[in-house]
Formats: structure tokens, C-alpha cells, sequence
């Protein structure tokens, strides 16, 4: 039959094509994520997987060390401050290269520090350079350039891009507080102190890039005067990075594979010389795929398996409990005392582990004086966000709702995640002093109809409460607030989901009254987390505004003794939680890890939870390398509640 | 297959001068139903937000703040014209492998550092090669299944297969990928979880996907049978002494196929297009779980450059199809 011979060759050519593409050699460790990531210019990104990808791609001039979040040197050897605190000058090490061999210097610091304050670039963490002195003003100049050629281009005129061009980097080099007088020195000048600057630094955003790569994607848009950035630099082949790693292979939404960049100068520190960076996007496959063992590590196991998984190893646990505290009695991590343990049994795992997060789930509330259309909105009053804060009991919803057994939280930082802050706690469950609140603020069921109105007889607005259905974990939060607000405080209450996009946009025109949000700090300071309640903060869903938390807020800043600093911040913390409340914190996310003690080691479990790939690898081969990054440390205490 | 031109020639000729004008008119109605998708690509769903100033600069980069401008700006990349004119927006002296391609179907709103030629260079052979061994095991499948029905109608092996075509057509790919993947690769361990990269990658994907179109296939072909089985000429070939065996295959299939023939045009361009379910389930880097992410992003550089790809592939799929049937059929020319 002539039908076959075309078939025969069809599947001679799918099994050649299919062939052709092999999949890479097994790579020293192999971990998958839920989405790819978005970029690899480390002034762009701003999700937490890519973040923690571009910490081992690239090297800031100080690097987190993952155990205890301490600073220790990376690209600069050594650094000074100022007496006044506002001058931080690095010393630069001579082995510091890119992967390509060229020497790491200071100019390119500057050039790219200048790159992600520049309106142009459209860096989502531009504000966080603001703190250096002339930034700001240099941003806003830029603006203005721009405002004002596009107005003299619609007035019929030619201005010339390439000129204005000149014209702002030469602004930049007078405005702007950066200085590289010799390759090796870096220094820079704050508005004012900062104590979390170092901390700043080590945040990839602040990380180099290589100039010349990345400057023949740069052209000026004749049309509007912008600077156009193409992303082709980012590719395996052209990409040239100073980190422990290089990424050789990127195939889209599949895979990233990172080899040991022969240059880096601390080579010796590396534990795993190959990551295979796998992307799984449905959370059913990606547990299956761990299950069936070719993953070391599963950054996010599913959320339907999490519950039922990590109550396989309480189980384990459970049954070796005294050998578990005797280890870390001895001062032993977990992860060693647990891989030292005998083999689980039937029903029992250790391959999977829960840690507190560096973030906290949260509801927020509408402060605006008015919702959208001029309804009157309640939640205007600081005694009604009190009252529907006490009358939500978290530890019901941790254990019944998410069932994830969360750290409860009332208040945003998580608990000992910032040395020297203090624990702060906000307001709790307490239902009788909810009504009492309401009742102050002039609502009572004064008919007996069972829904509370005020003095003129007009009925508490019926609660609304937005949350995304981006994961069942919000819709099944809200819908038992409600009920707990329903019963408790005697309100209508409707629960409304929201595809995530429009969840958003209501968001934004504040249009709801209680919303869910969530949020995971940056760096190791609590303004990653209190500048969230400024008046007119881009996250500041709330629209919560008060020009004292404003004023309080600047003053702890403004503090120059770091203890008493921290003290004062506290002190905001505290009021906003339990008198203020413009949110009501739930409990510190849980992040569930897969993977097993026993083949992986390095993990670490400080509070910030930042895990630094080049420190995790097989146990063999970490015990060879002792440490990874920095120098030795001393073992941590274990996070509390999730061994 | 409405009008039938006189030759082959003519056919292509005219449904090829037809190409430019279905795919605007695609192109057009995915630009308007893409547009008024709310939300801004260039914001993440969940998390950080940009100041207002930054997301203002990256909207006029991208021109979304103009629908007419991004529709004829794009339009023109795209197809080509652009660089037929010249490109004012690309530097001179660009070296010659970073110039953009002559149909530049944009950077990918989501993922800035890829351009959607880039996704579909890497994503639309996987899922080609997916789409077609589906196709190819539809066929065998389908075929086998459906002369064994059709040869004996109403015996046991008739309702078996019949029955499984029935349950291949109402389940839904990620209920037969799931319990497939439980039984072959985490019970079995007889195949890879996800992924790509080898045969034993594409067998688990291939079969779930080929499943819908293997029952449909089979009950055409059943049907066919059964018609031909009764025919003049196959009482003529059985009466010549020719084995039962060979009647069928050589004399009721030829016939009783054509109509799975003119069915597998539109199925492969679906299996083609439509195999995003299986990709999620199986983590095949292929372009249509691309083009889910776009929609649900509102990445629409992503969903225009996918939608003009793929309804080009249509009217080629279409077409080849269409040509072929004249060489098997020569009653119809």
C-alpha cells in the first residue's frame, strides 16, 4: 500500500526528532520549581524563585550567609563606614572575575546601580536605591528629560535622543553619590544612615551585571528618548555572570542548567558543580516526579498532598522522638539528626519538611473614609477593624482551614526572623471584647433582629470580603471568617472571589472591605514589612493612611543607635497591631520542601528561610566543603514548632 | 471542501491567496478579545507593585496605552512589512544575530528576557512531534479497533472496543494522563513522570492525547466496515476465494477510510492545538501551555504570535489535506 510508505517515514521522523532531543547528563543536584523563571536580569526580577536563582549567578558585594543570615564579604573583601553612618566605602578583591575572566571593578557597580535607578528600566525595586544620596532627585530628572522631549516632539520639534542621552548620564555622574575612584574602591554616600544598607547590598537586585554584554542590547529610542533594553543578553552562551554559577542550558518553561563558573574566586566554598533547575508547573506531577525519585529537591510540594505528607512525618517523628531530642540536645541540626535515624516504615516519611516562612498571611482592611461610589464604609474606624480582628480565631483556622498547622500571627513581622527586634504581639481572639469594641463604635443589634445597626436604626453594611481563587487556600479563609464574624459580631457577611487579575484591580480602586494579602519581606529589617502601612506606599492596599504612624515611623528611622532603632520600630509595630490595625495577620506562611536529609544536605532553616543553592548539595559531598559560603558558623537554634 | 476548483494547482492558488485575509480576520478578533481581558500584563498577580511612574514608563515601551498603535505597530512586525520597509527602531549598526527576525512577533510581556519567536522555535516542535504521534497511534489504534468491530458487528469484541471508545471519548485527558502516570510511571516505573527528551518520554502524553481521536476514529472505521463488508465488490473479491483477512484490509479498508481521512485534517490541527491539558499533566515544554499562561497573563504579544502561528498551521493543515483526499480519491477531481 503507497499509504505506508509515508507513515513509515513520518514515524522514522518524529522518533529522530524525539531522539535528537536528549535530556542533559544528571546533574549534581536537581530541583524543580512551580513556574520558570522570568528573567535573569537581576535588576528585573522580583519573584522569590528567581531571586534565589540570581543569589548563585551573581555575587553582590556582600553576600547572606543562608545559615544565619550574617553579612560576610563577597565581592568586597572588606568595607568601612563613616562615623556619621552615611559613607560606606568597599574594598573590592583582586580575584573577583567574571565568568568570561574579566576583572570584577567597581565602575561596574556604578554602571549598573545607575541602570536599575534609571526610570527607563522599569526596575520594580528602583525605590529601594533611594536611600542613596541624589537617587531620587536623579530619577525625577530623568522623568522631566523625558516629559519634556516627548512635549517638544508633539510640538513639531527634532530633539535629539542620543544627545539627551549624554545629558543624563552626565547628570547622573554629578547628581548621584556613586564613586569608583580606582578599580577597587566603590564607594557610596546615603541620605542618611541606614541600618539595613549592608543587608541592601546583598539583595540581588543590587548584584552586577556585565557592561559590555549587556550594553549592545541598549539602543535609544529615536521616537521618545527612552533607553530600550532587549533581555537576549540573559541567554546561556552570551550571558557572563560573577557568581559561584553559569547558566549553560535555558529551554523555556523545562529546564536551566547551572555549571560551576570556572573564574569564581571562591570555588573551593561550592558544594553541588552542577544544578539542574527543572520547571513543573502542575503541582500533582511535580510531587509524582519527586516520588519517583529523580528530584533532590521539590521546592513546593502541591498544596493537596502537604497536609497528608507532613503528617507522615510528624508520625516518623513521633516514633523516634527521644533520639530526635538527644541529637538536638547535642546541639545537632535537624536534618543530620533526622538523616542519622533509622529507615521510616509503612505510613511514615522523612522526605518532606515544613518550614515557617519569611511571610505572613493576612486579610486587609479598607481604612479609606468612603468606598468607591460614596458608600459609607465602617471599616473607616479603627474600633471596628479591632473588633472583627479579636473576633477571628486563628488557631481554629490553621488547624481546621489550611491545615497546615501554621505559626499563628498578630502581628506582620514573623517572630524572631530580625536579630535585636523584639516579639511583638498584637491583638488576639477574644469575642467579648470584639462586641465591646463594635458596641463603642455605636453598633448594636438594637431591634433584635440579629444584625447589629447604629444609633439611627441603620443595619452594619453588609460585609464584603474579596479574596483571589487563585488557590482554595483564600476562599476557604474567607468563607470561615465570615462565619465567624457572622456569629461573633452579629454582620452580614458575603464572601466574593475573584479571578486574580480583577481581584487586583479591586484592590487598587479599593473597592472591597476586607481583602485577603500576604506578604514576604526582602531583607532582614522591619521596614520591609511597616513601610507597608505608609501613606500612598505603592502596596499599600489599605489606603490606610496616618500621618502619625508616618511621623513615628521616620523618627525610629532617623534613630542612630541600632538597638534603641529597633526598639522604636517595635513601638510602631505594636501600635499599628493593637490599636490601628489596618490588616489582620493570620499566620506566618509554611513553605514544604521534599526532599530527603539523608541524599541532601545544607538546607538551612534559618527564619528568613533564603537558601542558597550553592551551599546544597549531596551529604558527601557538603561534608567535603564544610560550610559552603563564608566562613564556618556556629549551629543556630532550630526553628520553633515545624522540627 | 465547499467548491471544487478543477486542479490541484487551482486549489492551492486560491486558498493560499486566501491565507493573508483569514488570518487578519483571526488576528483582528483575538486582538480585540485579548485587549479586553482586564489587567495589566506587565504586573505580577500576586505580590510586589512597581511605583505608578515605572509601570507608566514599561506600558508606553510596550505601547499599551494604545490599542490602535499596538495593533498596527505589531501587525506590521509581524508580518513581515516592517522589515520590508526598514526598522526604525533597530539600531544600524546591530550585529546580524541580535537583528529581529523578519516576522518579529514581539518580546514576551511576562517573560522579557524571550521573544515569542523564541518560545515557539522551542516550544512548537515538541508539541508537533506530540500532536502527530498522537495522530499516528490515533490511526493504528483507531483503525485496529475499528475493523475488528466492524467485521463481526454485535460480537464480544465489537462491544469491547466500542466500549472503550465510548469511555476514551467522554474522559477528559487529565482524568486518563493522571491514572496513567500512577500506573505506568509511579507504579511500573515503567516510563518518566514529566519531561522531555527521549521516546519514553513521548509514549504517556502521546497515548492520552490520541485516546478522543482513536475512539472517533474507530467508530468511523466500524461503520465503514460494516458498509463495505455488504458491497458488490467485496462479495466479488470473496467469491474469487481471496482470504477473509485480505478482503478486509486490502479491499473494505481502502474505502471504508476515506472518511477518517478527511477527519484527520481538522483532528491533527486540534491535536496540535489542543493538547495543553496533556502538556500541564505530563510537563511537556510544548506551546500550548505557553498559550494558556498568555491568556490567563494577558501576555498578548504571546497569544497574538501563538493565534497567527497556529491559524496559519490551520489553513496549511486544511489544505494539505485537502490535496491529499484528490490523490486518494480521484472522484473527486
Amino acid at each position: 500500500m503507497r499509504l505506508f510508505v509515508p507513515i513509515i517515514l513520518l514515524v522514522l521522523a518524529l522518533v529522530a526528532a524525539v531522539s535528537l532531543d536528549r535530556p542533559l547528563p544528571p546533574a549534581d543536584l536537581v530541583i524543580v520549581d512551580r513556574s520558570d523563571v522570568y528573567t535573569l536580569d537581576p535588576q528585573r526580577m522580583s519573584y522569590q524563585h528567581e531571586l534565589r536563582r540570581a543569589r548563585v549567578i551573581y555575587e553582590t558585594l556582600v553576600n547572606i550567609r543562608a545559615e544565619d543570615c550574617e553579612i560576610v564579604p563577597g565581592v568586597a573583601e572588606r568595607w568601612e563606614v563613616s562615623d556619621d553612618g552615611t559613607t560606606y566605602t568597599f574594598h573590592l578583591r583582586d580575584d573577583a572575575k567574571w565568568s568570561n575572566g574579566d576583572p570584577v571593578v567597581a565602575e561596574d557597580f556604578r554602571r549598573t546601580w545607575r541602570r536599575a535607578i534609571l526610570p527607563d528600566s522599569a526596575a520594580d525595586y528602583s525605590a529601594l536605591f533611594f536611600s542613596i544620596k541624589g537617587a531620587k532627585e536623579f530619577f525625577d530628572h530623568r522623568q522631566r528629560l523625558l516629559a519634556d522631549f516627548a512635549a517638544a516632539k508633539a510640538a513639531g520639534g527634532a530633539p535629539d535622543a542620543q544627545e539627551l542621552w549624554r545629558d543624563t548620564l552626565a547628570a547622573f555622574d554629578e547628581m548621584v553619590a556613586l564613586r569608583a575612584p580606582d578599580p577597587r574602591t566603590f564607594v557610596v554616600e546615603l541620605n542618611a544612615p541606614l541600618a539595613y544598607f549592608l543587608d541592601l547590598c546583598a539583595f540581588p537586585c543590587f548584584a552586577p551585571v556585565h557592561g559590555p554584554t549587556v550594553d549592545a542590547f541598549v539602543s535609544i529610542d529615536p521616537a521618545s528618548g527612552r533607553m530600550i533594553q532587549r533581555h537576549d543578553w540573559t541567554k546561556p552562551g552570551r550571558i557572563v555572570t560573577n557568581g559561584p554559577y553559569v547558566p549553560t542550558v535555558w529551554r523555556y518553561k523545562r529546564d536551566m542548567r547551572l555549571e560551576l563558573n570556572p573564574h569564581y574566586w571562591n570555588k573551593g566554598a561550592v558544594v553541588a558543580r552542577s544544578i539542574e533547575c527543572r520547571t513543573i508547573e502542575n503541582p500533582n506531577t511535580g510531587v509524582l516526579s519527586y516520588e519517583s525519585g529523580a528530584v533532590d529537591w521539590l521546592t513546593d510540594v502541591g498544596p493537596e498532598y502537604k497536609t497528608e505528607m507532613l503528617a507522615e512525618r510528624r508520625a516518623y517523628l513521633e516514633r523516634f522522638k527521644a533520639e530526635l531530642d538527644a541529637g538536638l540536645a547535642l546541639g545537632g541540626r535537624v536534618d543530620d539528626v533526622v538523616a542519622a535515624l533509622p529507615e521510616p516504615g509503612r505510613g511514615e516519611r522523612r522526605n518532606v519538611r515544613g518550614f515557617n516562612a519569611f511571610g505572613t498571611d493576612f486579610f486587609s482592611f479598607n481604612c479609606r473614609p468612603a468606598l468607591p461610589g460614596d458608600r459609607a464604609n465602617p471599616f473607616h474606624d479603627a474600633r471596628v477593624r479591632r473588633a472583627f480582628a479579636l473576633a477571628v480565631d486563628k488557631q481554629t483556622l490553621v488547624d481546621r482551614v489550611t491545615r497546615l498547622g501554621e505559626r499563628v500571627a498578630s502581628t506582620l513581622v514573623p517572630h524572631d526572623s530580625i536579630p535585636g527586634y523584639p516579639r511583638v504581639d498584637g491583638l488576639g481572639y477574644d469575642p467579648e471584647r470584639a462586641r465591646a469594641e463594635l458596641k463603642a463604635a455605636g453598633w448594636e443589634d438594637r431591634n433584635g433582629d440579629g444584625i447589629v445597626e447604629d444609633a439611627n436604626g441603620v443595619k452594619f453594611p453588609t460585609v464584603d470580603i474579596l479574596y483571589s481563587t487563585s488557590s482554595p487556600r483564600y476562599q476557604n479563609l474567607a468563607l470561615a471568617m465570615r462565619d465567624m464574624w457572622k456569629r461573633e459580631l452579629r454582620v452580614a457577611a458575603e464572601c466574593r472571589g475573584k479571578d486574580s487579575k480583577l481581584y487586583k484591580e479591586d484592590l487598587k480602586k479599593g473597592n472591597f472591605m476586607i481583602a485577603r494579602g500576604g506578604w514576604y519581606g526582602d531583607y532582614g529589617d522591619p521596614t520591609t514589612w511597616l513601610d507597608l502601612q505608609l501613606s500612598g506606599n505603592g502596596n499599600n492596599d489599605r489606603g490606610y493612611s496616618n500621618p502619625e504612624f508616618d511621623r513615628m515611623l521616620a523618627e525610629a528611622n532617623a534613630e542612630k543607635d541600632p538597638a534603641r532603632r529597633l526598639e522604636l520600630l517595635a513601638e510602631c509595630e505594636r501600635w499599628l497591631f493593637t490599636v490601628e490595625m489596618p490588616m489582620l495577620p493570620l499566620c506566618n506562611y509554611v513553605s514544604v520542601y521534599g526532599y530527603d536529609p539523608v541524599e541532601t544536605a545544607g538546607m538551612t532553616d534559618h527564619p528568613r528561610l533564603e537558601q542558597d543553592l550553592s551551599t546544597l548539595g549531596p551529604r558527601e559531598r557538603r561534608a567535603e566543603v564544610a560550610g559552603g559560603r563564608g566562613r564556618a558558623v556556629q549551629t543556630p537554634a532550630a526553628q520553633d514548632g515545624l522540627p | 471542501m465547499s467548491a471544487q476548483p478543477t486542479s490541484v494547482a487551482g486549489l492551492v492558488g486560491r486558498r493560499l491567496l486566501q491565507l493573508p485575509f483569514i488570518v487578519l480576520a483571526v488576528y483582528t478578533l483575538t486582538f480585540i478579545l485579548a485587549w479586553s481581558v482586564p489587567g495589566n500584563p506587565l504586573e505580577n498577580p500576586e505580590g510586589r507593585r512597581p511605583p505608578a511612574e515605572i509601570v507608566e514608563a514599561m506600558k508606553k515601551q510596550y505601547k499599551l496605552d494604545d490599542p490602535v498603535a499596538f495593533y498596527f505597530d505589531y501587525l506590521g512586525k509581524a508580518s513581515g512589512v516592517a522589515w520590508l520597509l526598514g526598522r526604525d527602531d533597530v539600531p544600524a549598526d546591530l550585529p546580524a544575530d541580535l537583528r529581529p527576525p523578519i516576522f518579529d512577533l514581539g518580546p514576551s510581556l511576562k517573560q522579557p528576557d524571550w521573544s515569542v519567536n523564541e518560545i515557539l522555535a522551542t516550544g512548537l516542535p515538541v508539541s508537533i512531534t506530540l500532536g502527530l504521534s498522537a495522530m499516528l497511534l490515533a490511526v493504528a489504534i483507531g483503525v485496529f479497533a475499528g475493523v475488528v468491530g466492524g467485521l463481526k458487528p454485535g460480537s464480544a469484541a465489537d462491544f469491547l472496543t466500542q466500549l472503550v471508545a465510548i469511555v476514551g471519548i467522554s474522559l477528559p485527558s487529565f482524568v486518563i494522563g493522571s491514572a496513567l502516570l500512577m500506573l505506568f510511571a509511579v507504579q511500573l516505573g515503567a516510563f518518566p513522570v514529566g519531561g522531555w527528551g527521549g521516546v519514553s518520554y513521548v509514549v504517556l502524553p502521546a497515548l492520552t492525547l490520541s485516546l478522543p481521536f482513536a475512539a472517533y476514529i474507530s467508530r468511523l472505521v466500524r461503520f465503514g466496515m460494516i458498509e463495505e463488508m455488504g458491497a458488490d465488490h467485496i462479495r466479488t473479491a470473496r467469491a474469487k476465494g481471496l482470504p477473509r483477512w485480505k478482503v478486509a484490509f486490502k479491499h473494505a479498508l481502502k474505502n471504508a477510510f476515506l472518511p477518517v481521512l478527511s477527519y484527520l485534517g481538522p483532528a491533527t490541527a486540534i491535536a496540535l492545538t489542543g493538547s495543553f491539558v496533556v502538556e500541564k499533566v505530563f510537563a511537556v515544554p510544548g506551546v500550548g501551555q505557553h498559550f494558556v499562561d498568555g491568556v490567563l497573563g494577558k501576555d498578548i504579544t504571546l497569544v497574538m504570535g501563538v493565534v497567527l502561528v497556529y491559524s496559519t498551521l490551520m489553513v496549511v493543515f486544511n489544505l494539505a489535506v485537502d490535496v491529499l483526499y484528490r490523490f486518494v480519491d480521484p472522484r473527486i477531481a
